[in-house]
């Protein structure tokens, strides 16, 4: 069965299971759309390795088991078994460390006729990014 | 340069707001975050609020609480002129509000709960959109219990849940806001 995840404002189509409300997914599949590799030495990106000691109840034979990949990560993950959704953020630390450097974090966002807008389209230029609502 | 970001759910209210502004049509652009995932990066919690980003997308002033007038003073109890006049010394005369100290002193500190709260309504919002009305309206609830001050995932979230965002419900949620000391709350 698919397994839907949503993970840095994309939404993922993967292949996994939900087995007593908790959801899986397949271990190269979650390795594509998150970095996050599961190796001999544990759950690594790049050069970082999180260690197989701190990933208990990790591996299933339908799948990772995305609650405790989220908590190894130490990212919040939302869950829906009954519609097998399951949105993963960002960790606290990094949400708070993306504008703690200084630099303004790059986005793209549609506007109001769905044209993508970048915050590179702007460079060179003084900007007020104003949120609003009709709220 | 200003650039207009709503945080609305619902692209036609955000396009309606845009139409009924001046000059018509606006000179700028104005872009929607529905999944307020740029709010988030930036740390904007609550409406109309501004990032001032210069030429070399450096964030010189944190999000600041910044109405366009003086319309609701008595609520906002902040004055539309301290935003005016320090914008144009910063256009103009590349005046910088604050020091880059003041700009750290001012970015929010990391916060578990508001995170879990985020993807609780990031999967609300999902759930709502296919249709699934019970388990969004759930998934939202526990958001609100997990970040009761964050105006973005609690006044955001009335039109959805049915509530007036400028009716009883709104003001019930703004005294218990004000009474708690009007948290994340910066000029």
């Amino acid at each position: 069965m698919t397994v839907t995840l949503v993970v840095d404002g994309a939404v993922h189509a993967l292949p996994g299971a939900v087995r007593d409300d908790a959801l899986l997914v397949e271990a190269d599949a979650l390795a594509d759309v998150t970095g996050w590799h599961l190796r001999d030495e544990g759950l690594c990106r790049g050069d970082v390795c999180i260690p197989r000691f701190a990933l208990d109840g990790l591996e299933h034979a339908d799948g990772l088991d995305l609650a405790t990949f989220a908590r190894a990560l130490g990212r919040p993950l939302a869950v829906e078994p009954a519609a097998a959704l399951a949105v993963l953020a960002e960790s606290p630390d990094d949400q708070a460390g993306a504008i703690a450097a200084g630099q303004a974090p790059p986005f793209v966002l549609p506007d109001l006729d769905g044209n993508p807008v970048a915050l590179a389209d702007f460079v060179g230029r003084k900007k007020l990014l104003l949120a609003w609502s009709s709220w | 340069m200003i650039v207009a970001i709503s945080l609305d759910e619902s692209v036609e209210a955000a396009r309606a707001c845009a139409r009924d502004e001046v000059p018509t049509p606006l000179t700028y652009p104005v872009l929607v975050d529905r999944d307020h995932a740029w709010a988030e990066a930036y740390g904007v919690i609550n409406v109309p609020a501004t990032v001032w980003v210069d030429e070399h997308d450096r964030v010189v002033r944190p999000p600041s609480i910044a109405p366009g007038d003086d319309k609701f003073i008595e609520f906002t109890k902040i004055s539309a002129d301290i935003h005016h006049d320090a914008l144009r010394r910063w256009v103009h005369d590349d005046v910088l509000p604050m020091d880059a100290d003041a700009v750290r002193s001012r970015r929010a500190p990391a916060d578990a709960a508001l995170q879990e709260a985020r993807a609780e309504r990031r999967l609300a919002m999902h759930l709502l959109r296919v249709g699934h009305e019970e388990l969004g309206h759930a998934h939202l609830a526990r958001a609100l219990e997990l970040a009761p001050d964050d105006w973005t995932i609690h006044r955001g979230s009335m039109p959805v849940r049915g509530e007036d965002p400028f009716g009883e419900a709104f003001f019930d949620f703004y005294q218990r806001w004000e009474a708690a000391g009007r948290p994340g709350y910066e000029s």
